[in-house]
Parts: structure tokens; C-alpha cells; sequence
């Protein structure tokens, strides 16, 4: 707990719905996330892992309790970016090809086009997609889609890296081929990097297992490798 | 077998509730389409009816009287009577008794007027009431012996006045003259019954008198006997008039009728049908009717189909999601198909009765009537058509789709909107440009003779239309519209530099990128911008139609009327341009500019025709002249010519080739001198041809310098004055004049003439039809551009999700929607106002027939246009406006899906 961490939840909770229907997702969570930590979110279906990742990357706000970014600045500041987020389902842009969606982010931070341009090739350089360059995302396979996500990430070189069960919907070769791309962006610009899973082998590449239940955060252990 | 189907039963129930609770929105965008469909063919074609009963009850109501029975050599005329008043759907018989004479002349001081050979007419003391439109009077008594204005005006005659009139082989007999009458129906009055309609007289006799039935008989009783084929006994008739509604179908009942009449009579009596005349006329005007329902109607039905088409092809991704996960689950391809049927239903079913509410409405609010003024039966038949048209399109666009998908081996292979996809491959046999040729082709063919698109041949009963001239306008329409989507994919593709620099000022530094996502949706692009265009287009040409066609509609009316109103001075009368009736016409309130006309009757050679004297320095303006009225320059240089020498005539092409005349020839004709009532030679030239004039008749007329006539003839009295009100209550003037003329002339007024004028279809106020067209084309730009781009863009929130949770700004998320939306709509609305004006120029051109006289140009309704415009780009703004909240919104729900 120090004032250079990028991400600090107090007792944050996130409850959906009103009355008798109200679901409380997140329940008190407190934690606090530096620069380079390497973190494991772990947890049973509908544990709130999710929305506690949206609640971190600033995408939705907690209904109790607060989460702020010191190392970065207010909420406004997160995004284009600081905040890198990968999701589950795979969230290029149809109509953009593959190094269009991997330059976006800087585009959307006034980079200019060329700049953008090549750093996006860089990173898809980095993790080996050259060859996928002018491919649309309907030309490419659950894995290279996720791994695209992966260099549009590491492009932007952001603070805090959310990845939200990345690995899901593929098979366990390409499943940690995304996991290393997502670590080695983290490690080009010491972010902190946070992936929900359910993967074992998955999780066992982090330094921290963190794992929830019932909107709780309950254990913070360090991975067995 | 029977559980599996209750299973499908529940199945497709259960989809129907989902759908509607979860799907609200897309399901009531799909049935608007189909709504409108709907609306505006239950409307149109509920109006098309009605027209078409107008069009029937206004041509028998010109009828002045049905059926002329004319006894046959031999037959005893009282029978006759008495057998044609005792048959069928016969209301009343009147006999009346035709007598030709060898001319008719009177005495004034020491000069005798002298006329050629005429009728003389014998009617019974009830004949007038019985058929109250045959004779018209104008001076002196309503009854006795009538004289006819031109008999009376070649005679100098008036009441009181002693004609003489001679009997071939007997002697002269006196009457005096008890009153001067107006005879409407001459032509039809004088007709020859049975002859065919190239043997009929080319025009009325000059000059009738109308004697009491026994004074008849005392005077051609013995003429009878010597020259029985100098007299004729007819039998007038009024019939009940119980007619279908069609005129086509009226037609040939009456036809029916007449011709089971002279069955009965045995020979002794043929029928003159009045009623199938005017009902002749009526039913080409009502297939003309059709047409423009066609013309009109038909484009619009179409784009109601392809903007249902274009919303539920937006939510086809999401449907061939559903499909995939229906399989999954173990759905059979047939049950697929069901639930596409079950969505067809479930729109075609809300899209009919929203069509047929918004049809009843429509109707309330432009004609006072939910039925259009048609009859229940008629609105029912249409309304049922409609309906069936409606499902139609719910079946082609909803439930095919469906079926397509549900036979596609993967998924996958289906979910291709987006991408490197081939082009159309109409696109490379270059369809658009072998249907505009095609257009062209057809279109030059078919003007060729002359675009007839009613065909009336000589000799056939029935009458048909030229639905091949149809195919040059649906022609370009199609091939148009298959031009402007490659137009706007090649702009998208080969031209996203431009398309670049286009947006850059909206979009900034994510010009490129965004150019390079439109050029990646060019098929949806393309398809919005196309449907945008062709709902542009069809507003545009049938706003551009409708304003030529009202346009030439008052100008009708002006030609027949003269003027906004007109005051025609009673025949005799004697009204100087510079006479007290002159003054308090002028002096009257709301009279803005008063032009007298004068009107005489002039011998050319053995021909009469009338002859206007006009004032050539403001004829031009005050009669308000069009270039189409002359032949061989304009109005205005044909008048010049006119007034530059006081002898200068302006002839009918009929005359010029009649008499074989060049520009420059001289040409006399026989005037009435005012001083001695005797008609005297008058010399004139030959400048131009002139084809139309206000008041005058449609056939031969002359043109000539009022203050020549006047100098010549001795006589200055003006036949017409022509009132310019300046458009502004012309129905309240006219009646302000009538009570400063009293009876000394007739005021008729333009507002009155264009709801009688001719049979033409102009007489038919198609303002109804005007309101329901262009009201319907502004609902369809505004679906046309909002609802579809609503709906485009509302399918790819996923897409502005994703763009806004990568940190895109509110301007960045709407370089991207505005880009979007911009290209859509002003690419839509340039190409559809191209189009639009080459669909109205070939509209105009096919249906000359249903203009009198034609258009010299368009006319461009340009606040309408400004109003479709206006719609479009609020439209598209809402939609735009939408898309954005909605994505500023973060809708994280989205992000977990695919």
C-alpha cells in the first residue's frame, strides 16, 4: 500500500438493481495494485470478477466505497491511454483491419498517423502477427483475434493492463500464447497487469493469485508455479 | 408426429412473446415499412376509386340529355314515344320535331339580313324543364320563339324583332321573336344519329330557331309531306341513371341499354347515346387515372418493400446469431424456417393494421372521408389488396432471409457484411448501365408515337392502355438507382482520399481510419445512400409532377375561362372599351387589371370562325399567354409581330393549310359592319399560326388588332373583359361583378371553371392525390434516412462500445456515427435530385396525354423540396443523436458478447 500504486479500491462495492431484485456483484472490496504487479483473478462463475475489473479500469463506477488511480490521475485520465482493457469476446473493430484496430488507441490519444502506425507494427512485430497486418478480424481465429487485442494493448504502452478471462474461448496452446503476449506488453512499460481466469495453468503464471466469491475478494496468494 | 408439432407450436409462440418484449424496437421498425406499404396503397387506391366514380358522375352530369331517339322513315313518332317512355331505367321522354329551312332574314330600315340555311326546332311546353341544360336563354322570354345568339347576331335581331323564314317548295312564314337563347349541347343537338363518327357534321348549324311544338307542326306539317327529308321527329330521353361507378363499366351499360332499346323498337327508332359519349371521354381519362396511380403509387410500394428490406436486413447478423445458437440447442433448418415465417407474420401482421389505421386517418384528414369518398365496397377491395401486398413484402423480406440463412452450411459463411466480399455481381455485368440504355431505348420508342398511352382505335368498344411506355420510367428508376449504389461504392473504395478530406474537418486525425471503415461498409453504405436517394427521388419527381401538372391545370382553366374571371357581354349588347360597364368593372374591389377582348364572327372564304380583337402592347401579360399557344416563336414575339402593322392576322394551322397560306399572304374575311349590320370585306396578312387562345374554341380561330377591327367594322364593342384579381378571391370578385354586369353579361370565374372544365383528366382535382403522394413520400425520406441509419448504426453499437471503452471522446465517437450519416444522406439526396429531375422530365414527357395544353417547362416546387431536404437531415441528425447516447452510455453489457 503506497501512494505510487496504480489502482486503490477502499471497501468498493457494486450492487445491480433496486429492492428485493438488487444483486450486490462486488461486496466491500478493498486492495491496492502497483506498477509492475502481475495478478491472477480467480473465481467461480458469477463472482463478480467482471464487474470488479470493470470497477478498476474505470469503465463503471462503484455504487459504495471508492477506487481511485493515484499514480495516474482522475477517472478522465484513464482512457485513451493509461487503462488497457482486453476482453472475453473479441472486441477488434469489424470494419477496421488488423493494424487499423492495433493503432486506434494512439489515434484516439492525437498521435499522429504515421507514429501510430509504426508503433502498431511494432507490436504486432513483437508478438509475431506481421503476416496479419491487412487481415480483417473475420480472417482471423479466436486466438489471433486475442492476441491481436494483446498488441493493440502493448502499442499504447498503458499503467494498468485488465484483461477479462482473455483465454476463455481458446484452446490451451493459444490460450497462453495471448497470456505471454499480454506479459510481455506488461513488461515493455512495467505495467500492472490484472487477468481474470478460471485456468489453473493460466493463473500459475502470475505472481499473485487473487480469487473471489460471492462478489468477495477472499484470497491473495502467491501463484504456484 | 403430433407432439413435435405442439413442441413447434410452443416453440414458435414463445418466439413471438420474446420478440415482441425483447425486440420492440426492430420489429416496430421492419412493420413501419410494411405500414407504409400498406397506407399508401389503401389510400391511393381507395382514392383511385373514388376519382374514377367522380369522373363517371361528372360525365353523365354534363349530359344535357341522355339519348335522342331518332324515328326511323316510316315509323309513327307518337308509338315511338310511347314505346321508348315505357322502357326500362327511362325517367322521361320528350318527342321534338327538326324542320330545315332555307334561311332565315330580317329588316332593318332599308337593309335585309340575309342567313345561309338553318333548323328550326320544335319542343313541347315541358321540354325545358325536363332537359333544363339544352337551351340556355339569355334575352327576353323563357319560352315562344327562340332565336340562337349567332342566328340572332348575324340577323341583328333581338326580342320583338320579325324574322322571316323560308320553307323549301312553300312560302315564307313571319314569327317575331320572343326571346334569345344560348344552345350548350349544340353539337350534340344537331348530331347525326346512327352515323358513324367521321360522318358526323364537323360543326352545329349557325342558325336554329325553337319554336312551340304546335307552332311547329303548323308551319312544317306540309313540308312534311312534300319534303319528308327536310324534317325529323326525334325522342329526348332522360334515364334514371343507375350506373356502376367506373366509367369503363357505366360504359358498357349503357351501351348495353341503348342498344336493347332499338332491339325492342324493331327498326323503328335509333338510339343517339349522349350518356356513352361523355362516359367515352370519362372512362380513357379514368384509365389516365390509373396510370398516374400506377406511375405514382407503384415506386412508392417499392420503397416501403426496400426500406423493410434494408431494417430487417440490419438486424440479420443478430438473426443468423440466433439461428446458430437455435441449431445448437437442436433445431431443425424447418423450424428455422418457421420462426422466419412466425417474424413475417408478426410485422406483416402489426404493419397491416398500423397501414390501414394511418390509411383511415389519412383519408379523415385530406378528404373529410376514411374511405377517400369511395364507396365501403371499393375501400374494402383495396384495403384487402393492401393487406395482401403488405404480407408480401413481410414474407420476401423477413421470412426468405430467414430461409436463406437457415440452408447455409455454417454460420460463419453467413456473417459477412463486412469485409473483402466481391462486389455485386450485377456490378460487373454492368446491369445499371444496360437498364439505363434499355431506359432510353424504350423511351425513344415509345415517343415515337407521340407517348399515346391510352389507345382508343376507331371501331373497338373497349379502350386499353400502353403499359409498355411504363417500362421507360421503371427502367430508369431501376438502372438509376443500381448506378447511384456503384457511384457511392466506388466513392468508398477507389475515392476514400477524397472521401478523407471530406470528413477530416468532422473527424480530425481519424479521417483515414474512418474512411477506411466506410470503405469496409461500403455494401451497407452504398444500399443507405441508394434507398436515401431513390426516397429523395421519388418525393422529388412526384412533388415536380404533381406542381407541372397543377401548373398546366390552371393554365387549362385560364384558356378555357380567359382569366381569374372573366365577363362576357351578352350577344347585342352593344359595350364600348370606354362605357360606363367598362368603368364599374375596373372600379370594382379586388380587380387589379381589366383587358378587353372583342369577339366577332368572320367568314373565311365559306368557313365562320371567331375572331379576337386584342390590344398587342398588353395581351400578353393580361391574357397571360403561353409560348405553347403559338407555333413559329413565343408568345411575345408572335404578338410583336402582331401589333407591328394594324392589319396583322394570327391564323389556326387548320386554316393555314386549308387555304394553303405563307407568312406575308393577304387574306380577306367577311366582318358585320356595326353601321349598316351588313357583312363587308376586310383585308388582312398573314403573320402567324397561333393554336390556343383564352376563351377561344379548340379548332380554327383568328387573332387580329382590336383597333383595326374597330375602325373597320365601325364598331368597338368588346366581347369579353378579362380580370386579373391577381390570384386573390376570385370566387368573391366574380360575385362583386355580378352584381355590377346584372344580366347584361356573363361572369364566370376561374375557381368555378377549372372544377368543370372539359373531360379531360385535368378536370379530376388530383390536390387529393397531391396531398396523399407527397405526405407519404415525406414519411418514407424521413424512415428512408433516419430508421435505416438508426437501425445500421443501432446494430453496430457493439462497434461504438468498443471504440468508446478504447477511450474514444464524445467528437471522436461522432466523427465516426456524423461520417457515417453524412455520406448516407447527402450522397442520397445529390444522386436522388439527379435522378429525380431526369425520372420528372421522362414523367412529363410519357404522360403528355394527361396534359392540356403541355408544359413549356417543369415547375419545381421548391419549398417542398426544401421540406424533403429539411426531413432528411433531422432525420438523419435524430438518428445519429441516438446512436451516440446510446454508445456515450457504456453499455458494458455489450462487451461481453460477441
Amino acid at each position: 500500500m503506497t501512494d505510487q500504486s496504480i489502482v486503490r479500491a477502499r471497501d468498493a462495492s457494486r450492487t445491480f438493481g433496486r429492492g428485493a431484485s438488487a444483486v450486490v456483484a462486488v461486496h466491500g472490496v478493498s486492495c491496492d495494485i502497483d506498477a509492475g504487479a502481475r495478478i491472477a483473478l480467480t473465481g467461480p462463475s458469477g463472482s463478480g470478477k467482471t464487474t470488479l475489473l470493470h470497477l478498476l479500469a474505470g469503465l463503471d463506477v462503484p455504487t459504495t466505497g471508492s477506487i481511485d488511480w493515484p499514480a495516474i490521475g482522475d477517472r478522465a485520465d484513464l482512457r485513451p491511454g493509461a487503462v488497457a482493457v482486453v476482453f472475453q469476446a473479441p472486441s477488434l473493430i469489424p470494419s477496421l483491419n488488423v493494424i487499423e484496430n492495433v493503432a486506434l488507441p494512439l489515434l484516439l490519444q492525437s498521435i499522429d498517423r504515421r507514429t501510430a502506425r509504426v508503433a502498431a507494427l511494432d507490436a504486432l512485430t513483437r508478438l509475431g502477427l506481421t503476416d496479419l497486418v491487412h487481415s480483417l478480424p473475420e480472417e482471423l481465429s479466436g486466438g489471433q483475434a486475442q492476441r491481436v487485442a494483446a498488441a493493440r494493448v502493448m502499442a499504447g504502452r498503458p499503467r494498468l493492463i485488465l484483461a477479462d478471462e482473455p483465454t476463455g474461448q481458446l484452446d490451451r496452446v493459444n490460450g497462453l500464447l495471448v497470456i505471454d503476449a499480454l506479459v510481455h506488453a506488461a513488461d515493455r512499460s512495467n505495467a500492472a497487469l490484472v487477468v481474470n481466469t478460471h485456468d489453473p495453468d493460466v493463473a500459475a503464471h502470475f505472481d499473485q493469485v487473487w480469487s473471489m466469491s460471492s462478489g468477495r475478494l477472499l484470497q491473495r496468494e502467491p501463484a504456484r508455479r | 408426429m403430433s407432439s413435435g408439432r405442439t413442441r413447434s407450436h410452443g416453440l414458435y409462440r414463445t418466439w413471438v412473446i420474446a420478440t415482441l418484449r425483447r425486440r420492440t424496437g426492430p420489429v416496430l421498425a421492419t412493420s413501419l415499412g410494411i405500414a407504409l406499404a400498406v397506407a399508401l396503397l389503401a389510400s391511393l387506391g381507395a382514392f383511385l376509386s373514388s376519382s374514377k366514380a367522380t369522373m363517371t358522375r361528372r360525365a353523365i352530369d354534363s349530359v344535357a340529355v341522355d339519348w335522342q331517339v331518332e324515328a326511323q322513315p316510316g315509323s309513327d313518332s307518337a308509338q315511338l314515344a310511347a314505346d321508348v317512355g315505357a322502357t326500362a331505367h327511362v325517367a322521361a321522354a320528350e318527342v321534338v320535331e327538326f324542320a330545315t329551312t332555307s334561311g332565315f332574314d330580317t329588316t332593318t330600315g332599308n337593309t335585309k339580313q340575309t342567313t345561309g340555311m338553318g333548323q328550326v326546332v320544335g319542343i313541347s311546353d315541358t321540354y325545358r324543364s325536363t332537359f333544363p341544360a339544352e337551351v340556355r336563354s339569355l334575352l327576353g322570354s323563357d319560352a315562344g320563339v327562340l332565336l340562337f345568339q349567332q342566328t340572332a347576331a348575324n340577323l341583328g335581331a333581338s326580342p320583338g324583332t320579325v324574322i322571316s323564314i323560308g320553307r323549301s317548295g312553300l312560302q315564307p312564314v313571319v314569327l317575331t321573336v320572343t326571346g334569345i337563347v344560348d344552345l350548350p349541347e349544340a353539337d350534340s343537338l344537331f348530331q347525326a344519329v346512327g352515323a358513324p363518327t367521321g360522318a358526323q357534321p364537323q360543326a352545329p348549324p349557325d342558325n336554329v330557331l325553337i319554336v312551340p311544338s304546335p307552332t311547329w307542326h303548323k308551319l312544317f306539317d306540309a313540308l312534311s309531306v312534300a319534303r319528308p327529308d327536310l324534317t325529323r321527329t326525334q325522342v329526348h330521353v332522360r334515364l334514371d341513371r343507375r350506373l356502376p361507378s367506373d366509367p369503363a363499366a357505366a360504359y358498357s351499360s349503357i351501351t348495353g341499354q341503348a342498344r336493347n332499346l332499338e332491339a325492342q323498337l324493331g327498326g323503328a327508332g335509333l338510339v343517339g347515346d349522349n350518356v356513352a359519349a361523355a362516359l367515352s371521354g370519362a372512362r380513357g381519362d379514368a384509365l389516365y387515372a390509373q396510370i398516374l396511380f400506377l406511375f405514382l403509387g407503384t415506386p412508392g410500394a417499392a420503397l416501403a418493400a426496400l426500406l423493410t428490406a434494408s431494417v430487417a436486413s440490419s438486424a440479420a447478423d443478430r438473426r443468423r446469431r440466433e439461428q446458430a445458437l437455435l441449431r445448437t440447442r437442436g433445431a431443425t433448418a424447418r423450424q428455422l424456417v418457421g420462426l422466419g415465417v412466425t417474424d413475417a407474420i408478426t410485422v406483416g401482421v402489426i404493419g397491416a393494421i398500423a397501414g390501414i389505421s394511418l390509411a383511415r386517418l389519412v383519408g379523415r384528414l385530406a378528404f373529410h372521408s376514411a374511405t377517400f369518398g369511395s364507396t365501403e365496397t371499393s375501400a374494402m377491395t383495396w384495403t384487402i389488396g393492401a393487406i395482401v401486398i403488405g404480407f408480401a413484402i413481410a414474407v420476401i423480406t423477413v421470412a426468405l432471409p430467414a430461409r436463406r440463412d437457415a440452408h447455409r452450411t455454417t454460420v460463419a459463411e453467413s456473417r459477412r457484411a463486412i469485409g473483402r466480399r466481391q462486389n455485386p455481381r450485377w456490378m460487373a455485368y454492368g446491369l445499371d448501365f444496360l437498364l439505363l440504355s434499355a431506359s432510353a431505348l424504350v423511351f425513344w420508342l415509345t415517343s415515337r408515337n407521340g407517348y399515346t398511352l391510352v389507345l382508343a382505335v376507331e371501331g373497338v368498344p373497349t379502350i386499353s392502355v400502353s403499359y409498355w411506355a411504363f417500362a421507360g420510367p421503371a427502367l430508369l428508376w431501376a438502372g438509376g438507382g443500381l448506378l447511384i449504389y456503384r457511384a457511392v461504392s466506388l466513392l468508398l473504395t477507389r475515392g476514400q482520399a477524397v472521401v478523407a478530406a471530406g470528413i477530416k474537418p468532422v473527424v480530425g486525425d481519424l479521417s483515414d481510419t474512418v474512411a477506411a471503415s466506410m470503405g469496409r461498409q461500403r455494401r451497407v453504405l452504398a444500399r443507405g445512400a441508394t434507398l436515401v436517394a431513390l426516397t429523395v427521388g421519388f418525393a422529388t419527381s412526384t412533388a415536380v409532377f404533381n406542381s407541372t401538372y397543377e401548373h398546366q391545370a390552371r393554365i387549362d382553366a385560364i384558356l378555357s375561362n380567359g382569366a381569374d374571371v372573366t365577363v362576357t357581354t351578352s350577344p347585342g349588347a352593344i359595350v364600348s372599351p370606354s362605357s360606363a360597364t367598362a368603368t364599374a368593372i375596373a372600379a370594382t374591389a379586388g380587380v387589379h387589371h381589366v383587358e378587353a377582348i372583342q369577339h366577332r364572327f368572320a367568314y373565311v372564304g365559306a368557313d365562320l370562325q371567331d375572331l379576337y380583337g386584342v390590344n398587342a402592347a398588353t395581351i400578353v401579360a393580361a391574357g397571360r399567354l403561353q409560348n405553347a399557344y403559338f407555333a413559329g416563336g413565343t408568345a411575345k414575339d408572335l404578338i410583336a409581330t402582331l401589333g407591328a402593322r394594324p392589319d396583322s392576322l394570327l391564323v389556326s394551322a387548320e386554316t393555314v393549310h386549308d387555304f394553303q397560306l405563307h407568312p406575308g399572304d393577304p387574306i380577306t374575311l367577311r366582318l358585320q359592319d356595326g353601321r349598316t349590320k351588313q357583312y363587308t370585306n376586310v383585308p388582312f396578312h398573314y403573320v402567324g399560326v397561333t393554336k390556343e387562345f383564352p376563351t377561344a374554341p379548340h379548332d380554327s380561330f383568328l387573332i387580329a388588332n382590336a383597333g383595326y377591327i374597330a375602325k373597320m367594322t365601325g364598331n368597338d364593342t368588346v366581347g369579353a373583359f378579362l380580370v386579373d384579381t391577381r390570384g386573390a378571391d376570385v370566387a368573391g370578385v366574380a360575385r362583386r361583378l355580378r352584381d355590377v354586369v346584372g344580366t347584361s353579361a356573363t361572369v364566370t370565374d376561374l375557381v368555378s371553371t377549372r372544377r368543370i372544365v372539359g373531360s379531360s383528366l385535368t378536370a379530376v382535382d388530383l390536390s387529393g392525390l397531391t396531398k396523399v403522394e407527397l405526405a407519404f413520400a415525406l414519411a418514407l425520406a424521413a424512415a428512408a434516412t433516419g430508421l435505416t441509419l438508426w437501425m445500421g448504426l443501432a446494430e453496430r453499437r457493439r462497434t461504438f462500445t468498443i471504440a468508446a471503452a478504447l477511450g474514444a471522446n464524445r467528437r471522436q465517437l461522432g466523427g465516426f456515427v456524423w461520417a457515417e450519416a453524412g455520406v448516407t444522406t447527402l450522397g442520397g439526396v445529390v444522386t436522388g435530385a439527379v435522378g429525380a429531375w431526369a425520372l420528372a422530365t421522362m414523367l412529363v414527357r410519357v404522360l403528355t396525354g394527361v396534359f392540356d395544353p403541355a408544359p413549356e417547362a417543369l415547375t419545381v416546387p421548391w419549398a417542398y423540396l426544401a421540406t424533403v431536404l429539411s426531413i432528411c437531415v433531422v432525420a438523419s441528425a435524430i438518428a445519429g443523436a441516438a446512436t451516440l447516447r446510446s454508445a456515450r452510455g457504456l453499455r458494458l453489457e455489450l462487451l461481453r458478447t460477441q
